[in-house]
């Protein structure tokens, strides 16, 4: 863990040698995410609200998922860009050295720029709680940090899924983005909304929905059971294939030449 | 056993073909071809501990690949490969402890901050204790002469600086083996100076084994006693440096200086020309000696100087390629 935080603080002087670039990228981060969050206010003004979600609500779910992908954007980006390790060939390098290999790719980038869309997703987070009269007790509190607790983790080992297929082909990399950006366009909206398969399949195969559905119902008082409440945890879970995938794709790693 | 013990290690990789063109691109992209490369082909050797083998061959002949088996790095088809008691890439977090590796091409080194910051990061990757790592890493900076540039960001230094602090950074945990892949790439004069010195001091004073790949025969005939020849994917020549450039050392060059004239028939002089000062000859040993030929001169002419030179080594490399075909 050591390692982990003393690469994150050399990246950060890294990125910090382009002071610039750095300030520049990190507003521009800002602005164009503001647009992601206009467009849903765009969107309720014209209904009132979506099967049952007002807009608050909407925004909330929104806002986790935000902070997910972004926390993972920023911490585990050596994993989104996972691609460019092998291609460039500094995987070698990892396999070189005496520690585990996810660590490795952890520790290998990060992008503070994105810290930005981290801040904003709570700001978001904030203005919508304080707007939905939320009965606030204890239970509730430990539902909302475990849901943003497990949209790290959903992500985390999305990312690993997708840094998995690299090592079986570094072409058609879109195909992976279905699973990250397109996975993460429809979770930010209660999964509810959907049609019955999609909510299977966010349930069963990729499983949003324990991090931003079933909780959210608890949080927002329309279930009572506290497995809704505690149901993000199941998440975990997920990530064991996850891990499992990714040292099987190890074994087949073929390097590039040089 | 030897301490590394390499057997009949294979590995094939399978490599998208594809022609050239928009329309070529247009169709792989829908359909692909696939052939099947052999990278190395039942590859064996042993080498023993403290030896300095030179790894040569032309590009492509699977230098880096066999370098990536033994590092740990790729895992062969089949075959087997025990380095100080231990498969590298089973054992590898236990292995990799022990070898250090220099890729010429690719950096170690963090680009926007100074080498010593991940000099610093190593010795928490490689767990390596304070105290050794201070000894270990001052007396690097010493040899290498890196005081000046070590708190410099990387991606100012020039590439001969770059490439010392990069032999340094692999060296930080002592590793009893080095491998390096082509360390004087693209270097000046001075610089191959330094690395080659360096490298010769450490296999010295350490006992490190080291396996070097490199196209400067000037790195193996310094540094290396031994070399082993790969091509193809085959080892086409395992054993001294000498005895190699005995076998194709045929020709010798030799300059005489006089002011008579010369005239001289054998078999064994493949070229005569005058120059201003005398003669050059160039002459095949395999029909005439060296004392051969001074003796017919010698009762012709007064020779005032004479010079003899060996082949160029490249020149012996060059032939080797095309009599193995490679």
């Amino acid at each position: 863990m050591k390692i982990y935080f003393k690469s994150l603080a050399m990246h950060l002087k890294g990125e910090l040698e382009y002071r610039v670039d750095f300030i520049l990228s990190f507003l521009s981060q800002i602005l164009v995410f503001f647009t992601y969050y206009f467009i849903i206010i765009a969107l309720f003004t014209k209904f009132e609200h979506i099967k049952g979600f007002t807009l608050y609500e909407v925004l909330l779910c929104f806002s986790i998922i935000q902070f997910g992908f972004s926390f993972n954007e920023v911490f585990a980006r050596g994993i989104d860009k996972f691609d460019d390790l092998i291609i460039q060939g500094n995987f070698d390098r990892l396999l070189l050295r005496p520690r585990n290999i996810i660590l490795q790719v952890l520790c290998s980038n990060s992008d503070f720029v994105k810290v930005s869309r981290l801040i904003q997703a709570l700001i978001i987070m904030f203005i919508a709680t304080i707007h939905l009269s939320i009965d606030w007790n204890i239970t509730r509190v430990i539902t909302l940090l475990l849901m943003l607790l497990s949209s790290c983790i959903i992500f985390f080992g999305i990312f690993l899924m997708a840094a998995a297929y690299c090592f079986f082909t570094i072409q058609g990399l879109e195909v992976r983005n279905v699973f990250t950006d397109g996975g993460k366009h429809m979770a930010q909206y209660p999964i509810g909304v959907f049609q019955k398969g999609f909510v299977y399949f966010f349930t069963f195969v990729i499983p949003y929905a324990f991090v931003n559905y079933y909780p959210l119902l608890y949080f927002l008082g329309k279930k009572d059971s506290l497995f809704y409440a505690f149901s993000p945890l199941l998440v975990l879970l997920y990530l064991i294939p996850c891990i499992i995938i990714f040292y099987w794709g190890m074994k087949r790693y073929t390097s590039v030449g040089s | 056993m030897s301490f590394i013990e390499v057997k009949q290690i294979s590995k094939t990789f399978r490599v998208n073909k594809k022609k050239s063109g928009l329309k070529e691109s247009i169709k792989s992209f829908f359909k692909r071809d696939f052939i099947d490369v052999k990278a190395v082909e039942d590859i064996s050797f042993s080498i023993e501990e403290g030896e300095i083998v030179g790894y040569i061959g032309p590009n492509g002949a699977g230098k880096s690949t066999t370098i990536k088996i033994l590092s740990g790095i790729l895992i062969p088809d089949s075959g087997e490969c025990v380095i100080d008691q231990m498969t590298p890439w089973k054992n590898r977090v236990k292995y990799v402890k022990k070898i250090g590796v220099v890729f010429g091409q690719r950096s170690q080194l963090w680009w926007d901050i100074p080498a010593e910051d991940t000099f610093d990061l190593l010795k928490d990757i490689y767990e390596i204790p304070e105290e050794e790592y201070q000894t270990t890493k001052e007396d690097l900076i010493y040899r290498l002469n890196l005081q000046d540039i070590i708190n410099i960001p990387v991606r100012q230094l020039s590439l001969g600086q770059r490439m010392r602090c990069e032999i340094a950074a692999s060296l930080l945990h002592n590793p009893k083996i080095l491998f390096l892949d082509e360390p004087t790439i693209g270097l000046d004069a001075v610089s191959k100076q330094v690395v080659r010195d360096f490298i010769k001091k450490i296999n010295k004073e350490k006992k490190t084994t080291v396996i070097l790949t490199s196209h400067d025969m000037a790195d193996i005939t310094s540094l290396a006693k031994r070399i082993i020849l790969i091509g193809k994917g085959h080892v086409l020549y395992d054993g001294s440096l000498k005895k190699l450039q005995n076998m194709y050392e045929t020709e010798k060059y030799v300059s005489i200086k006089t002011k008579d004239k010369l005239s001289i028939r054998n078999k064994g002089i493949k070229e005569k020309t005058k120059t201003k000062e005398g003669y050059d000859l160039i002459i095949d040993t395999r029909y005439i000696t060296i004392s051969e030929l001074l003796n017919i001169v010698s009762k012709k002419i007064t020779i005032d100087d004479i010079e003899i030179d060996h082949e160029n080594i490249d020149n012996i490399i060059v032939k080797l390629y095309e009599d193995y075909k490679i």
